[in-house]
């Protein structure tokens, strides 16, 4: 393979780049590579700005990635020793608070990139054929970024995280039949105890990240397969602009991130983390406890059903609700028939706007009561 | 005919019968004939009854023990149908005793002006707590009054008199024997205390105006020391002693101060104990005893004050004040920090200025060494309080900023306990012993502030930080932008 790549020009001859690339091509070919990557094209049009959001969930991935690596050098979990050594990275670890201010607002900044992505690509019904699979796999990683929030959202073993994971831990045991059986999974016992932070500490660092990494390779390797998607009435314009993926659109990828980096490092000084008090289990609740916002639409929603809803439980009936929509939600690509035939399925245009109007009136009703 | 002699039969038979009727009661005695035929006896109650307050109130025999009083025929006085009883046993006593004693209206018209309802206070007192079983009451009226021979409680003949009445408490409560079966705990020796007392040995030679059992327990009400609304509570004891103590002209005769209670409300004790509910706090009995009251003479008050400073007390019986105070007649605590008046302890204290704690003694050059020594304390008093108080300042300054101060402020704890325990070391008089103490609460206090001050640096350098991170950041997106659109405008060149 590499004798075909021998007869081929360096980009640039003169450069030590060049020459490493001229190495690495030898042995694997990474000039192929470049070559699709600059081959590669992506549509410009008036909705091309929502193509970011997907690189800027990456961007902000991996550096959770980065921070969680170094919060785990220090990190040791456990009721005795979670809170001391996060006060221990606050106080005494050389720029300790940076990473962990940083990690948890990349956290809130990713799931907020990855959900603004999800109902673009909605909207512009970018979930068509031949892309269901990179919906299904970028449903299920938001799914996966959520349960990464809870999770680590009890690991600094405070008084808030403490009382918020009991609370929505509580939600899980309203699942008919199986709830009781997966609340016991997921605390680990009856109650939210050291077992439950072990438990929740071994989901946030090895499982749900090696979970979320599979299915982000195989959600990139999708969208570099099939390449961006342009919205249907921009598709059926005789000439659409295009742009070349190399360098160009990661050029302006590479701008976003910067500016992202930036909006994240204001926030992580000017709003730092806060480390509480120390969770109390014998302590009485504290009042106005609320999960994260990304968790305070359903809660909302919960809270406001009434006891019974036809000879069912309220708690039941919403959790019953809320599975329906995710499944519905991630079946969106086989349900909307007309998208597939290349027409405008104005139907799922509303839902899409139903969804966003329902999620952003509850959370806001969440947050002012 | 026959008729009118029937009517005639029958109305004579009438009248007969009302006519007798009247004659039988006008001819039954007004006398009290329980008492007549009983003090025809001369049995030992009636004899008693003699010269009762409720004989000449005009109780009678039978408002008691039941029966007709106006009956002569015995038989028919003393009849269940009349409603005697005999001898009234356990709480039926004290109930014939409420029956006139809770009526107010009837004891006031027979010119009774004591306290009305004592058996509603005897029931909610220790004498109705830890009785035996079946009892309602440990005690009955009769117990304390007598049965027969009561008389007003002033009377000195009454064994609830002011000369008597701690006797007759004295004939339970000093018997270990009788007093273990109700209480095992309750110590058996309050008269022999009591008698130890100034208020003892006065009643003891007549005086009925000192303070008895009654007036500091009442004579009903009578409540564990332990409960809040007792009288004897340490909550309420200044209040109770106040009663006579700050009665100018009650003590009068005595020719005592009584301004005590006053003075204690503003000390630092009072207000613990008074304002601030600290049940830990000295009341009246902690210094001067309870039964066995007596001023702490000046050999022993360090050893009161030493009951609860003990450090302090301790320190001061081997320091070189302790014989001169003995060999100068000074009391030991008092003569620094006063008595009933105590105040905080603070740094003034060690003030070198005339008519002060120290510098009444020690002059610069009647007493150089002591002088010497009581500077450099007070100086090293003030520099850990300053630095103490600078490293909360700039704590809560950074604290402010949200940094995460907690350690520094854990640490300075120690600092502050040094300085608390630095004010007991003054005890010793000696600048070695006090070092010891204050030093490394000074290195902690000067650890910590540097620290504080370290966390408001922190604050600023991350500002700085920020800045700095920030405008790299902005320049690479200038630069980003600048080389973007050369590329584009070189492609669109080429296209």
């Amino acid at each position: 393979m590499s004798n075909n790549h021998e007869h081929r020009r360096p980009l640039r001859p003169s450069t030590f780049a060049s020459a490493v690339t001229d190495w690495f091509d030898e042995r694997i070919g990474v000039r192929t590579l470049i070559d699709m990557a600059r081959k590669k094209q992506v549509p410009i049009h008036r909705h091309s700005i929502w193509y970011y959001l997907g690189g800027v969930t990456l961007f902000l991935f991996i550096i959770q990635v980065i921070t969680g690596i170094l919060l785990l050098f220090y990190y040791r979990p456990g009721a005795d020793t979670a809170f001391e050594s996060i006060r221990f990275i606050m106080t005494k670890v050389q720029f300790g608070w940076l990473v962990r201010s940083i990690h948890t607002w990349a956290a809130n900044l990713m799931i907020l990139a990855a959900v603004m992505h999800m109902f673009s690509v909605f909207l512009t019904k970018a979930y068509r054929k031949p892309r269901e699979l990179t919906w299904i796999t970028g449903v299920l990683l938001l799914a996966l970024a959520l349960a990464l929030g809870f999770s680590g959202y009890l690991l600094p073993w405070n008084e808030l995280a403490y009382f918020a994971t009991k609370v929505g831990t509580e939600i899980t045991g309203a699942v008919p039949f199986v709830g009781k059986h997966m609340l016991e999974l997921l605390r680990g016992g009856p109650q939210v105890n050291d077992a439950t932070l072990s438990r929740f500490f071994g989901f946030h660092v090895a499982l749900f990240p090696a979970l979320f990494t599979v299915l982000l390779g195989i959600h990139l390797l999708l969208v570099q397969k099939q390449g961006m998607s342009t919205p249907l009435n921009i598709e059926k314009k005789k000439e659409v602009k295009s742009i070349p993926f190399f360098p160009n659109f990661l050029l302006r990828d590479l701008l976003l991130w910067l500016i992202v980096l930036n909006i994240l490092a204001i926030l992580a000084v000017f709003f730092p983390s806060e480390l509480g008090e120390k969770a109390d289990p014998f302590a009485p609740a504290p009042a106005g406890i609320v999960p994260e916002w990304y968790f305070l639409f359903m809660f909302q929603i919960l809270k406001m059903l009434p006891p019974k809803i036809l000879f069912v439980d309220g708690d039941v009936f919403g959790v019953l609700l809320f599975g329906l929509a995710g499944l519905f939600w991630l079946l969106i690509p086989f349900l909307d028939r007309s998208s597939q035939k290349g027409l405008q399925s104005r139907n799922f245009t509303y839902i899409g706007i139903a969804a966003i109007i329902v999620v952003l009136f509850f959370t806001i009703l969440g947050w002012v009561s | 005919m026959k008729t009118t002699i029937v009517l005639v039969t029958t109305t004579l038979l009438l009248v007969g019968l009302l006519v007798s009727t009247t004659m039988n009661t006008q001819q039954r005695p007004r006398e009290d004939q329980c008492f007549v035929c009983h003090d025809m006896l001369e049995d030992e109650a009636t004899v008693a009854f003699r010269s009762d307050v409720h004989r000449s109130a005009g109780v009678s025999c039978a408002d008691c023990h039941g029966g007709d009083r106006f009956e002569e025929d015995m038989d028919i006085a003393m009849s269940s149908a009349k409603g005697f009883i005999g001898i009234p046993r356990d709480i039926a006593i004290s109930k014939a005793c409420a029956s006139c004693h809770d009526d107010e209206e009837r004891m006031r018209n027979a010119g009774y002006t004591g306290p009305i309802g004592q058996l509603a206070s005897l029931r909610h007192s220790a004498h109705a707590q830890g009785t035996h079983s079946g009892e309602e009451l440990v005690l009955q009226c009769t117990s304390c009054h007598g049965a027969h021979g009561i008389r007003p409680v002033k009377d000195p003949r009454s064994p609830v008199s002011p000369l008597r009445v701690v006797s007759l408490c004295a004939s339970c409560h000093s018997d270990p024997a009788f007093m273990r079966t109700y209480n095992p705990s309750l110590p058996t020796d309050q008269l022999a205390k009591y008698r130890t007392s100034v208020h003892g040995q006065r009643n003891l030679a007549g005086d009925p105006r000192v303070t008895t059992c009654v007036d500091c327990h009442t004579a009903h009400d009578i409540k564990p020391a332990n409960e809040t609304t007792s009288s004897v509570n340490a909550f309420r004891l200044p209040a109770t002693c106040g009663k006579c103590h700050s009665d100018a002209e009650y003590m009068k005769p005595y020719d005592i101060r009584t301004d005590q209670v006053s003075e204690f409300t503003t000390s630092v004790h009072g207000i613990a104990l008074l304002e601030k509910g600290d049940s830990g706090s000295p009341s009246c009995n902690d210094c001067h005893g309870n039964h066995g009251a007596m001023p702490p003479e000046v050999t022993s008050i360090s050893h009161v004050c030493g009951t609860c400073h003990s450090l302090n007390a301790e320190l001061f019986r081997k320091s070189r004040h302790k014989v001169e105070f003995e060999r100068l007649g000074k009391p030991e605590c008092e003569t620094c920090h006063g008595y009933h008046a105590v105040q905080p302890a603070t740094e003034e204290l060690l003030s070198l200025e005339t008519n002060t704690a120290c510098g009444s003694c020690h002059g610069h050059e009647r007493a150089p060494v002591g002088y010497r020594a009581a500077n450099i304390m007070r100086g090293l008093l003030d520099s850990l309080q300053i630095t103490v108080a600078l490293a909360d300042e700039r704590l809560h300054a950074a604290e402010q900023k949200g940094m995460e101060v907690d350690d520094i402020r854990y640490a300075l704890r120690g600092a502050k306990q040094a300085r608390l325990q630095s004010r007991t070391a003054i005890h010793a008089f000696d600048l070695d012993v006090f070092r010891e103490v204050m030093d490394p609460g000074l290195l902690t206090a000067r650890n910590a502030l540097r620290d504080a001050e370290a966390a408001n640096s922190e604050f600023f350098f991350r500002r700085y930080g920020l800045a700095v991170a920030t405008l790299i950041i902005t320049l690479n997106v200038i630069l980003l932008i600048l080389y973007i659109r050369r590329l584009e405008r070189k492609d669109r060149a080429v296209a």
